[in-house]
């Protein structure tokens, strides 16, 4: 019998989610002993594939084969026995147990009583073997989090997987560190070992991958050796989707009032590391401004600061001269349309009259004399369905019920129509349809022409393409760079959004 | 439940939410009151005469209910206490402790001989025993909010202190206590600061109205009024109230606090109406039975009224039943403990059935959740 060569062949696989194709007949192969690049931007479905293979999600059509042999793999046990390990980009580990406690977390046994001490054995085996150096009996919330990922990856070899993959692992390394996972990487693959490697990082995937998967909006793109391959390839193949958002004409607004100027602004994300790093950003009236960058390069700290949900470190941010100092909650002003809809822009068990107000509850006319005033809340809501052409029944209606398109213009209905000075729209349109999309769309460049300043963020670069007047790129909480809307190419920011500087690229 | 689609919710969302949610009250206290008559047959009695006897001790008689609406009064004040905290997503079950505070600020003024008409006498223990209060429930209250120490735990060991401190206040020498007396107490009440008999022959004192009249202050409060509007913005999702420019750490605060003031006045009017004077532990559990009563009425200050009342009419029935059948007094408390196992249990199983129903309906409306789930 001969034996095969590919250990994990996955054909046409196609995932379907509600209103989402989130992989459309994907195939991705791994020979035995190979690295194999996955790579793709946010959102281009390589986490949904990989819950697939690791048997999260049941995939709707296609087939996976180990070593051969069709497989179905119907849960995360199932992946384990059939010798897959994954390494999540968040880990799964238990941080008040010990490493060694976390690997032989979940493995069964038939003893009574648990013995720990063949399975440190084991443990100090394999990390000798691979030079991933663990101390076994360490909380796992004392270790750095390079050595976590060593828990992972040893976790998997515990179980012996033949297949590893590795999501985005490198993203919480240090440089020192990514070198022994590189090492580990090659003693892995030499023992026959495969390795699915998951990343955006170009140069990583050209050092270590022998070849390369490319996805794009859930669709394949193709698999290419990494030899023959050149970053800027890779690059137009991970970001170079067809046009389908078209820039549309706008009259050039002269005047130039700065409205945001945020100047060496310094801030630090929820876990205390710093997200942005000295700062600069002026935003004039009747100019978008869109940010383009992979998300968690700081976008989402870069709303909150400017909306004051998040305290700075240092630097400043005026709105109109105004100092930025606690939360604006006052759309005249600022109109905040938030990342995240359902978790902080709305209350989803209020109905779409009091969401339309959760800003202004207290003001007048919807509250007079700290009387809440009920027929003008829904007079009010009554007039902002209308307007912008909210699909719900009524104003009474819990926003919980209304689709994702809707709820978003519940948010925009709110933040916009007082016509605030400047509009932060942070993913507007992310998991909404094309429909809805281009009203997003629409709406945005009518608050521009209107004279609004308009900081977009968005992951999707073709529509900070097709909608900014000035594009930056955010790369970890850094701008990579300035460019003209009107002029500026997909595959130049694509580059500048993996944090590689223009002159390198080009 | 399974005849009410996703469609008929839309159309009458408030007639619909009210009709399911009182409808799994209702279910779950009759489930409840079913195997509390199950456990009343084994041991050895008729539950039917067992529960009609409830009955007429609850309702048999003018005097009878006069007792359930005495009963009702802490668990009316108590309970609202509660559900405003959790409307706005704290659970304050430090009642017990704020009524002992209540208590003992009422006995502070109200054991003076004043020279003041009954009224303000009376208004003037309530306002000191509501002060006491209000400064108890600031502690749990700042730490929640500032401190992040969970409001449970803290409540929970503030009311033994609030426990021995009265113990300590009422026994002698301290200046409350009366002296020589059998049983550590405070002394008595003056006459112009105990509140008015409004039956004769009966302990009806005005309390179970007051509760009534604050709990339906409170639902006006909640549904009517900014502050309202606030306090539910923070129970629903703390995030959007921080985003809407809410200062929520205040309002929780606020919230614990007037949850402390409504036990205090619970305190303040079980001393001056019913007791007198204020004994070592005279509260038994009525500060936890409130939390029982707001979870029952899911937060809602019209719902407190009715499970106040039915949790009184309970306890009182209880005692008659108790005395008439032979069935032990405790077994009232465990058909408390079963009706809120049920409508809890009841509750949870309606909203899982309702996920798994509309599963499919709500992830096609709510697809960029999942989308940030799956397609990363």
């Amino acid at each position: 019998m001969v034996e095969n060569e590919f250990a994990l062949q996955m054909q046409d696989i196609t995932k379907r989610f509600p209103g989402v194709l989130a992989n459309d007949r994907i195939s991705l192969d791994c020979k035995k002993g190979e690295v194999m690049g996955l790579l793709g931007e946010n959102g281009a479905g390589k986490t949904t594939l990989m819950n697939v293979l690791y048997g999260l999600h049941q995939p709707d059509g296609g087939k996976i084969l180990i070593d051969g042999k069709e497989v179905q793999i119907t849960s995360p046990s199932a992946a384990i026995h059939y010798g897959i390990g994954m390494v999540h980009q968040h880990f799964k580990l238990v941080d008040t147990l010990t490493a060694l406690e976390n690997i032989v977390l979940g493995m069964p046994t038939k003893k009574a009583f648990l013995d720990l001490a063949p399975a440190r054995e084991r443990l100090m085996q394999l990390s000798d073997e691979y030079g991933l150096h663990v101390d076994p009996d360490t909380e796992i919330w004392r270790l750095p989090v390079g050595q976590q990922q060593w828990v992972e990856i040893l976790k998997s070899l515990y179980r012996d997987a033949k297949i590893l993959v590795l999501d985005e692992p490198t993203a919480v390394l240090a440089p020192a560190e990514s070198d022994q996972l590189c090492q580990a990487i090659h003693r892995l693959t030499e023992e026959g070992r495969s390795i699915i490697f998951i990343s955006h990082k170009l140069r990583e995937v050209m050092e270590i991958t022998d070849r390369v998967t490319i996805i794009r909006d859930g669709k394949y793109i193709g698999t290419i050796q990494t030899k023959e391959a050149t970053q800027l390839k890779l690059a137009q193949m991970m970001v170079g989707r067809p046009v389908s958002i078209v820039r549309q004409p706008r009259p050039v607004i002269e005047k130039k009032e700065p409205i945001l100027v945020m100047k060496d602004v310094n801030a630090n994300d929820d876990r205390g590391v710093q997200a942005l790093k000295n700062f600069n950003l002026t935003v004039n009236a009747g100019e978008i401004v869109g940010v383009a960058g992979v998300d968690g390069n700081g976008q989402r700290e870069l709303s909150e600061c400017i909306s004051g949900l998040r305290k700075l470190t240092s630097g400043s941010i005026t709105v109109k001269g105004k100092q930025v100092t606690d939360v604006v909650a006052d759309p005249s002003f600022i109109g905040f349309i938030p990342e995240d809809r359902q978790k902080t822009g709305l209350v989803m068990d209020f109905s779409v009259a009091e969401n339309l107000i959760i800003k202004d509850y207290y003001k007048e006319p919807y509250a007079k004399k700290n009387i809440l005033h009920h027929p003008v809340i829904k007079k009010h809501a009554k007039e902002l369905i209308e307007k912008y052409n909210i699909k719900t029944p009524s104003g009474d209606v819990k926003v919980r019920n209304l689709s994702g398109g809707n709820q978003q213009k519940v948010i925009i209905a709110r933040e916009l129509d007082a016509e605030p000075v400047l509009d932060v729209a942070s993913q507007p349109t992310r998991g909404l349809d094309m429909g809805a999309v281009a009203n997003v769309h629409d709406i945005l460049l009518k608050e521009r022409n209107r004279g609004a300043a308009i900081l977009f963020i968005s992951a999707e670069l073709q529509e900070v393409m097709a909608l900014s007047d000035r594009i930056i790129v955010l790369f970890r909480g850094e701008v990579m760079g300035v460019l003209d809307g009107d002029k500026a190419d997909a595959s130049t920011i694509g580059q500048m959004m993996l944090g590689q500087s223009p002159e390198v690229a080009i | 439940m399974k005849s009410v689609t996703k469609s008929k919710m839309i159309r009458m969302p408030l007639i619909g939410d009210v009709m399911m949610s009182g409808a799994r009250t209702v279910i779950g206290i009759v489930m409840g009151l079913v195997a509390g008559g199950i456990l009343i047959a084994l041991s050895g009695v008729n539950p039917f005469a067992a529960y009609a006897s409830m009955l007429r001790g609850a309702f048999g008689s003018l005097p009878a209910f006069s007792n359930v609406l005495v009963r009702a009064s802490p668990l009316l004040l108590g309970g609202i206490g509660v559900a405003m905290g959790i409307k706005a997503g704290v659970w304050n079950t430090g009642i017990e402790g704020y009524m002992y505070l209540g208590a003992i600020g009422a006995a502070v003024v109200a054991i003076q001989p004043l020279s003041i008409p009954p009224i303000l006498h009376v208004l003037l223990s309530f306002v000191v025993g509501m002060l006491f209060a209000a400064v108890w429930g600031l502690i749990p209250g700042y730490l929640r909010a500032y401190k992040g120490v969970n409001e449970v735990t803290s409540t929970i060991m503030l009311n033994y202190v609030a426990i021995y401190l009265t113990s300590w206040l009422v026994s002698s020498p301290q200046p409350l206590a009366e002296e020589g007396a059998f049983y550590p107490m405070s002394k008595l009440f003056q006459e112009s600061a105990q509140l008015p008999i409004l039956m004769r022959g009966t302990s009806l004192h005005p309390g179970a109205f007051i509760g009534i009249a604050i709990c339906l202050l409170f639902y006006f409060i909640l549904n009517y009024t900014p502050f309202g509007f606030r306090t539910r913005m923070l129970g629903s999702n703390i995030n959007a109230a921080r985003y809407s420019g809410v200062d929520t750490k205040k309002q929780v605060v606020f919230i614990m606090v007037i949850g402390a003031i409504l036990g205090g006045l619970s305190g303040a009017i079980e001393v001056t109406g019913l007791k007198h004077r204020v004994y070592m532990e005279f509260v038994t559990g009525t500060g936890y039975q409130s939390v029982a009563v707001a979870l029952l009425a899911g937060g809602n200050p019209l719902g407190v009224i009715l499970t106040a009342l039915f949790f009184a009419a309970l306890k009182a029935g209880g005692a008659t039943m108790s005395i008439e059948t032979g069935v032990g007094a405790s077994m009232t408390d465990v058909i408390i403990a079963l009706c809120v196992i049920f409508v809890i249990a009841v509750g949870v199983d309606g909203r899982r059935r309702m996920k798994k129903k509309t599963a499919k309906a709500e992830t096609a409306v709510t697809t960029e959740g999942k989308e940030d789930e799956h397609v990363v």
